[in-house]
């Protein structure tokens, strides 16, 4: 049955391709998106805003430098207060990053075999916040070597970042333009698709032909895997060209994401076309489902934002993690090792809902 | 070719279909004539193995349909009464892709030539007409050279000139020797395409004979029409010379049914110039396959 799959996946691109809907929805509106977004939240050098306390435990001359650099470093926010409260509404989400500068600073800056050590502390789990945050310590502290010192590094930072470069906001956008593309392409457009191809009987034409679901749904998955992977592809180019925007990480790893997150939000969209009573109510179901993934799955705000009963909810879908794998890999160069939370919950997802969806898949309406 | 035996289908507590049996001869064209809801595409989906059946036996070119439905989907090509093709692909691609599902097909070029779609080839689904639209799910539905074909309701919807063009063409497919099971609910298309007719109502058989055979059936032969609001002389009617029965139809129609037309028209004139009533609008004719319905079910077919 080769040759029905191949020519199930050429209809599937042509009907794309042709469908001007189904291209302005999925391929302009997130350019759009992006452009919109960018030039509005992002300016030009405006950079991602981090809520830091700074807790200055030596008060010698070298260390309220250090502080006054800190609180000069772009996309600091300081706010002042005691370590005990500053740690606590670091626990609650309220602050992103705290950094103690110890006693013996100022005497270590000043020894030639001491090192000076700062201690940061910020949430681990936010992979993106915690990677900015380090990044932004790290230019800082950098800057500072650099001056007082004219070769030797003099003050080591503990927690290094992986990346280096300074981050805006539309880096922490796009791959989450990017998780919202795969999102509503496939649990959306499937539903809908699926729906209305059962409602004017063009699956029940199907099903009377020797062509098996299975060969039918491989063409699907194919077709769609590759135009995902072309829209991503296009979405990132027009990122870097117009925004500047890099990927750090391997291109491999990002395109396993883009395709682990196709897969899942198509099977979804499957249980969606398949569960819904009536063809006319899967485009509705399928919205209901991806309009509160919107908000809360970090695509344009981090979920950190979010009120903490909302959090637990974040963990469990899938679009969250969908959103740190592909934010991981482009910002910061994260790897399969680093990403093994959504690695493991997409997969989960993805292996439950296609076994929920090759089971529920019917040709006909009810 | 075909044989049907005690075929049910419930939804709920309705009987859509109630246990019908018949048999279709090789080469002929059938047809199932019956209004919307009389459980004609219920029936043939049982047949085309799309619907599961709750009792009965159906058998398709020695193919248990009911078992062994991967075979019978080899040996059987169907168009149903909805579209059911991608608005987006051209007529070329839409033929492409259904025969990819057969192991053997014909060739394009042989159905486009055959159904007449050679200057279409490139035209999208979404802009044919409706006569194209169901030649094309006509010429995939024989895509991959089927013995038994199914055509529901082939030319609801089309106008007269696209309608005798598809009749053309299912007669060209009963000349290449296939069998031919068409559901309808135009009596004009039973009398013309059919060899035989199932005349179905309330999910059961009425009636099946040929179309002459049936119309040969019917009590009398001919029919005259005329409205009358007033009903005080229908019993006067009966007493007219040739008449057999007397029908009050919807719009307040009456109809005689005589086997003395002349007789008949006759004795009305007088009755009417007697009793000053107009005979505006009369019409008489000899029975059809309307009557037949008529006689079967108590009420018309087209309306």
């Amino acid at each position: 049955m080769m040759k029905a799959y191949l020519q199930l996946v050429k209809a599937q691109l042509l009907l794309f391709a042709r469908n001007k809907n189904s291209f302005i929805w999925s391929l302009l509106l997130p350019v759009f998106m992006m452009i919109a977004l960018g030039t509005l939240l992002g300016g030009d050098n405006e950079q991602f805003a981090l809520e830091v306390s700074i807790i200055d435990r030596d008060n010698s001359v070298s260390s309220k430098e250090l502080v006054q650099a800190l609180k000069k470093a772009p996309g600091v926010t300081t706010v002042d207060q005691s370590e005990k409260n500053a740690l606590a509404s670091l626990k609650k989400n309220e602050l992103q990053m705290v950094i103690v500068v110890p006693r013996g600073f100022g005497t270590a800056m000043a020894s030639k075999t001491e090192k000076a050590v700062v201690t940061v502390y910020q949430d681990q789990g936010n992979l993106s916040t915690s990677k900015i945050g380090t990044a932004i310590v790290a230019g800082t502290i950098d800057e500072i070597n650099k001056k007082i010192v004219n070769f030797q590094p003099r003050i080591d930072i503990k927690e290094k970042g992986i990346s280096t470069h300074q981050l805006k906001y539309m880096d922490f956008l796009v791959p989450g333009i990017l998780a919202l593309l795969i999102m509503s392409n496939n649990l959306n457009g499937v539903a809908a698709q699926i729906a209305s191809w059962r409602e004017r009987s063009i699956l029940r034409r199907m099903q009377g032909t020797p062509l098996s679901s299975g060969t039918f749904i491989a063409g699907q998955m194919t077709a769609r895997i590759l135009i995902n992977v072309v829209q991503a592809f296009v979405v990132i180019l027009i990122a870097h060209f117009i925004f500047g925007v890099n990927v750090y990480g391997s291109w491999g790893t990002l395109l396993f994401f883009v395709l682990l997150g196709t897969l899942t939000f198509m099977s979804i969209g499957f249980i969606v076309a398949s569960l819904a009573k009536t063809p006319e109510s899967a485009s509705p179901i399928a919205g209901l489902i991806s309009f509160p993934m919107m908000f809360i799955g970090g695509i344009f705000f981090p979920v950190r934002q979010l009120p903490d009963f909302l959090q637990i909810v974040v963990q469990a879908i899938p679009i969250g993690h969908l959103t740190t794998a592909l934010r991981g890999v482009m910002n910061n160069g994260a790897t399969f090792a680093t990403l093994q939370v959504p690695l493991w919950i997409l997969l989960t997802w993805f292996i439950v809902s296609f076994t929920v969806a090759a089971l529920t898949f019917r040709w006909d309406v009810k | 070719m075909i044989q049907v035996q005690n075929l049910t289908k419930r939804y709920g507590n309705q009987t859509v279909v109630d246990h019908i049996s018949f048999e279709v001869r090789e080469g002929e064209i059938f047809g199932m004539l019956g209004p919307n809801g009389a459980g004609k595409t219920t029936t043939m989906e049982m047949m085309e193995g799309l619907r599961d059946s709750d009792e009965g036996k159906i058998k398709i070119a020695g193919v248990d349909a009911k078992k062994q439905k991967k075979k019978l989907k080899q040996q059987i090509g169907m168009q149903l009464q909805s579209t059911s093709l991608f608005d987006y692909l051209t007529v070329r691609e839409s033929i492409e892709l259904y025969a990819s599902f057969y192991p053997h097909s014909q060739t394009v070029e042989e159905l486009l030539v055959a159904f007449d779609l050679v200057e279409k080839e490139k035209t999208w689904v979404k802009h044919l007409s409706g006569g194209q639209r169901q030649r094309l799910a006509i010429a995939i539905a024989v895509v991959h050279d089927p013995k038994v074909i199914f055509l529901d309701e082939p030319t609801t919807g089309l106008d007269p000139a696209a309608r005798r063009s598809l009749w053309d063409i299912v007669l060209k497919l009963r000349e290449e020797g296939r069998t031919i099971f068409l559901s309808t609910h135009y009596m004009e298309e039973a009398e013309i395409l059919c060899d035989r007719i199932a005349i179905m109502d309330h999910g059961k058989i009425l009636a099946l004979d040929t179309p002459r055979e049936l119309i040969r059936q019917l009590a009398t032969t001919s029919r005259v029409e005329f409205p009358l609001i007033d009903r005080a002389y229908d019993e006067k009617f009966s007493t007219l010379a040739g008449v057999k029965k007397v029908v009050r139809l919807e719009k307040n129609l009456i109809q005689l049914h005589t086997d003395q037309l002349a007789e008949t028209l006759q004795d009305l004139i007088p009755l009417a110039n007697s009793y000053q009533f107009p005979l505006d609008g009369i019409s008489t004719r000899t029975a059809t396959l309307e009557d037949v319905f008529l006689e079967h079910t108590g009420k018309r077919l087209s309306q």
